[in-house]
């Protein structure tokens, strides 16, 4: 007792918020610096350093006159404060340049100027000897440039939709009938089967996609995304069995019951009763397998050859030779922002099913 | 005329497990008859089998001469009121009552009148509109009655219903439901192991104990006849007293008193024709008289005040046995009480069999 | 009499029949789509090839397997990982999950944030830290910026040691994990009741005492399947590893398997991936009822069933 109470309090309050505050930092930097990252222009990725930690909305340029004909042109790079030739050495006053130079301020510098715009600032540098401006930056332009540069990036995402929305039907269906006879019966060879639901999972499933390659090539769905949900449905139907179990034993047996008295059959009840409130916990279920469809690379990989879905699109592009960082960065946070949307939504629920996970 | 029969209903759940082992039982029209026993006796089993719930592994189920024994539960025409209620949390409390008048394709019109009707019955009028998950449980309890009455069922089924309630709203809900019954006229059966419930509601009372009828009879029957040492243990607050006794040149012989018989039970033994014997006596029957009367003198060890009367227990030989008292009496632990019995309210039962002996 | 049974028999029947034909549909999935591949891969794994095409039964795979020495880097690898990403995941979880076990101000805003590391794709995690871990990636730019690197200083995280890539992938690892085990412990916690930790604090015992003896056997239930299944994924990490550093640079099991099957063309690589697999199943499995026997949940769940 020499701290006294009030002091030790303060103090536990100052711990825990210092804590918190460093983990929630830590969680939040990667994924902020990713995000920074998907925002850069082609001059911020090679040229500056350190780079940017907050991403710029606006790029400044610099235009001074070198000679009566000729201006050249200058960007502000924040890494080390000072003006940088940017683009051509001259400038000339023509339409043609111009135009090219447009082209280049929208490839490497992500910012969209007219040839008219460009030789109206090239005529106020040649007025004045020089003339700042600043251009705003194009916050989508990486994002559209990534779909464009990895061919099939946009088929991919398409691919991803229907492959997880498939999953989805066969895993939530089927898992959902085991779920429903685990919460409601007693029969034989329960214990077993819940024990088999996690045996599954410890086979990896790169050994089942493999035989799988000649299976799914004879039933014609190789590289189809129906054959990829039929793969990713072994793994959820069991984590969907789980699932859908615990969330029929939190509907009490009573109001099935109670409907079958006053006039239902058994399917009646169920379609009447049980499902209405069970949807909240179903729609979790299918954003929970939408999820894990969504992210799946190595059977993908494995399954696909002309038709890879988005996530083996975003992992080829950062294998390959000429890897462009801010790109990937886009492609990454657009692969991210569903699986991170559904998961927020959802996120009650996954508490839950740990909670009740069961070995 | 009889609206419910039972024969031989049994239930097994496994191979040794028995539900219901054998009940026979003959329900009349616009009867309340109360199930009590203690909890895995078989009476809910029971009803449930009766609602349609459970399978029945033997026996016939006859409502209104039509054999309801593998009719799905829709079928039958009974309702039921749960233990929990049962409620639908999606469906407010009018689509709650009117969910089976639906189903049956009444018309809008009547339907919406009998909605009405049910809701007067039970004052919910004014939560017709709201949802289960915005009531008390008083509130909840009584669209369940709203909800089994609607149907006007041939037979109405309540499992336990009072039990979820807090202690004043069970004994006021009692009253109420007696009322509604007589309202209503519709055939009951009321499952419960409250003892002074199935008293205080029952026009007849089915005691079960281990899957099987210990008796059948009106309240009064099964207090002041109980069958055997079990109901006699059972029924009453608090439950009837047991002394061990021999009968002994005409008389009942204990370690602490020897009493005799008046007449007709004197006559009941000599028939019965066995020598060891249980004496049961109701609290209300012992009285505390002046000391050259008594029976025997015993110790007070505790006395629990209830308002209009009092519970005294006493100590006799190694057992604890209660009588009541009138209020302030002024009786203090550690007195000696003299004692005696009504010998007109006398309970016997056979030791071996633990049954009543016949003909008094 | 007995005719007149029937109908009852038959309700009876359908009755016991419903939950079989209701699980029917997940068995006979898994028949098809696991099982049957499953022995494909096992039996594939012991042929030269297909045996339509002639194939021969073999021990050549499982050889060519044993003689190949990234095989037992791989093995190396994976063990180390598994065992020290698993532990310091688990204890640091713990730590945190005790230490913000309060209601606070913005604590249903922290563990929203906490959630999101788990839910995101593995490529997005693995583009994530290849572009953080790069020389000139925003981790050295923070720490330029902070100050704690001069400008010209650089850290090249990736160009270390064999030592350093599995500590800096266990950390990767841990950044993804162990907020999610932490929320999973909170709600483990929270779930129990506070007069269970209470009584034991009435009763005498110290903070560590009724940590020991009441708060960690309740929650054993939820830290055996959190871990169970931490191990199982922890077996098969390779994405985030391929993502960093390139095949072949950090061997792990899982990528051997990706780089036998999908880099090479040649039916033995194909063969030698599926041995490959098989043994890691095999691994993934010992390893569960390893965990399994040494926690005592196997133990457990007999004497539930007795």
């Amino acid at each position: 007792m020499t701290i006294p109470r009030p002091l030790f309090q303060a103090a536990q309050k100052t711990t825990l918020a210092l804590l918190v505050t460093t983990v929630a930092l830590t969680i939040l930097f990667p994924l902020f610096f990713l995000f920074t990252f998907s925002l850069m222009s082609d001059y911020e990725t090679y040229s500056e350093w350190p780079k940017p930690l907050w991403p710029h909305s606006q790029v400044r340029y610099r235009m001074e006159k070198i000679s009566p004909q000729t201006t050249r042109l200058l960007i502000w790079n924040h890494g080390q404060s000072q003006w940088q030739p940017f683009g051509p050495e001259h400038i000339e006053a023509n339409e043609e340049v111009a135009k090219k130079l447009s082209r280049f301020l929208t490839n490497y510098g992500n910012t969209t100027l007219s040839p008219s715009e460009i030789l109206s600032h090239v005529q106020k540098a040649q007025n004045s000897g020089f003339h700042e401006f600043t251009a705003q930056k194009s916050l989508s332009q990486n994002y559209q440039r990534f779909f464009r540069l990895y061919s099939g990036a946009a088929d991919a995402v398409l691919h991803s939709l229907s492959t997880a929305l498939l999953t989805i039907l066969i895993s939530v269906v089927i898992g959902g009938m085991a779920g429903y006879a685990f919460a409601r019966y007693v029969f034989k060879g329960k214990d077993v089967l819940k024990l088999s639901v996690l045996f599954v999972r410890m086979f990896p499933p790169v050994a089942i996609a493999i035989p799988m390659v000649v299976i799914l090539g004879r039933m014609g769905l190789y590289d189809r995304p129906a054959g990829l949900s039929l793969i990713y449905s072994v793994n959820q139907i069991a984590m969907n069995i789980w699932i859908t179990a615990s969330i029929f034993m939190g509907i009490p047996e009573s109001l099935e019951e109670a409907a079958l008295i006053f006039g239902a059959n058994k399917r009646g009840a169920f379609f009447r009763i049980t499902l209405p409130l069970a949807v909240p916990g179903l729609a979790a279920c299918a954003m929970y397998s939408f999820i894990s469809s969504w992210n799946e690379v190595i059977n993908a990989l494995i399954l696909t050859q002309f038709r890879p879905t988005f996530p083996v699109v975003v992992y080829k592009s950062l294998l390959g030779a000429n890897a462009q960082v801010h790109l990937i960065a886009a492609g990454s946070i657009a692969q991210a922002a569903p699986a991170i949307l559904f998961t927020l939504i959802i996120r009650r629920y996954l508490l839950q099913m740990w909670g009740g996970v069961k070995v | 005329m009889t609206t419910l029969t039972l024969t031989n209903l049994a239930k097994r759940y496994s191979r040794s497990v028995w539900g219901v082992r054998s009940m026979s039982l003959d329900v009349k029209d616009k009867e309340f008859v109360v199930f009590l026993g203690p909890s895995g006796c078989g009476k809910t089993t029971c009803m449930r089998m009766i609602a349609g719930l459970e399978t029945v592994t033997r026996g016939r189920i006859i409502l209104k001469g039509q054999d309801i024994t593998d009719l799905p539960p829709k079928d039958r025409g009974v309702s039921m009121v749960f233990q929990n209620y049962a409620i639908w949390p999606h469906m407010n409390v009018y689509d709650n009552i009117a969910f089976a008048l639906r189903l049956k394709n009444v018309d809008r019109k009547e339907l919406n009148q009998r909605v009405k009707k049910v809701a007067q019955m039970v004052r919910i009028e004014p939560l017709l509109k709201r949802f289960p998950g915005q009531m008390s449980g008083g509130q909840q309890q009584r669209v369940a009655l709203a909800r089994a009455l609607a149907v006007e069922p041939r037979l109405f089924l309540m499992d336990e219903p009072l039990s979820n309630l807090d202690a004043k709203l069970r004994v006021s809900m009692r009253t109420e439901l007696k009322t509604i019954h007589q309202e209503s006229g519709a055939t009951s059966i009321f499952v419960t192991h409250d003892q002074s419930e199935a008293m205080s509601m029952a026009d007849r009372i089915v005691i079960m104990k281990d899957g099987e009828i210990v008796q059948t009879g009106t309240p009064e029957e099964v207090y002041f006849q109980s069958a055997n040492t079990f109901v006699a243990g059972f029924i009453g607050t608090p439950p009837a007293n047991f002394f061990p006794v021999e009968w002994k040149n005409g008389k009942l012989e204990h370690p602490r008193f020897q009493l005799s018989p008046p007449p007709a039970l004197h006559q009941a033994i000599e028939n019965h024709g066995k020598n060891r014997l249980i004496l049961g006596v109701r609290p209300e029957s012992i009285q505390v008289v002046r000391e050259e009367e008594a029976l025997f003198i015993a110790p007070v060890l505790v006395v629990e005040p209830q308002g209009s009367h009092q519970i005294v227990a006493v100590q006799v030989e190694d057992e604890v046995v209660k009588l009541i008292m009138p209020p302030a009496c002024g009786v203090q632990p550690g007195e000696l009480l003299p004692l005696t019995f009504d010998s007109t309210r006398l309970h016997l039962f056979d030791e071996e069999s633990q049954l009543r002996i016949p003909g008094y | 009499m007995n005719a007149s049974k029937t109908p009852g028999l038959i309700r009876e029947r359908q009755e016991r029949m419903a939950p079989y034909l209701l699980i029917a549909p997940a068995v006979i999935y898994y028949a098809i789509f696991w099982l049957f591949p499953v022995l494909n891969a096992i039996s594939g794994s012991f042929l030269s090839a297909p045996l339509k095409q002639g194939g021969e039964w073999t021990l050549k795979n499982y050889a060519a397997v044993f003689t190949d020495s990234m095989f037992y880097r791989a093995l190396i690898n994976t063990a180390i990982i598994v065992v020290v990403s698993v532990s310091l995941e688990f204890v640091l979880a713990f730590a945190l999950a005790l230490l913000i076990n309060k209601k606070f101000r913005g604590s249903s805003l922290f563990l929203f944030l906490a959630i999101i590391p788990m839910s995101l794709p593995a490529v997005a995690v693995g583009a994530m830290w290849n572009s953080g871990l790069a020389t000139n990636g925003w981790l050295n730019s923070a720490l330029v910026h902070l100050g704690i690197l001069g400008e010209a200083e650089k850290i090249p995280f990736l160009a270390g040691g064999q030592g350093a890539n599995i500590l800096l992938i266990i950390l990767v690892d841990a950044w993804q994990v162990i907020p999610f085990m932490m929320i999973i412990l909170l709600s483990g916690m929270q779930g129990l009741k506070p007069e269970m930790a209470e009584a034991g604090r009435v009763f005498g015992g110290t903070r560590w005492q009724v940590l020991h003896k009441i708060t960690i056997p309740m929650l054993k239930q939820t830290i055996v399947t959190a871990m169970i299944l931490r191990i199982i994924a922890a077996i098969q990490i390779w994405l985030i590893i391929v993502m960093i550093f390139g095949f072949n640079r950090l061997p792990v099991l899982m990528e051997q398997i990706v780089v036998n099957v999908d880099l090479y063309t040649a039916e033995t690589f194909f063969r030698k991936g599926m041995a490959l697999s098989v043994l890691v199943a095999l691994i993934v499995s010992l390893a569960s009822v390893a965990y399994l026997k040494a926690s005592g949940a196997l133990g457990a769940k007999k004497e539930e069933a007795s």
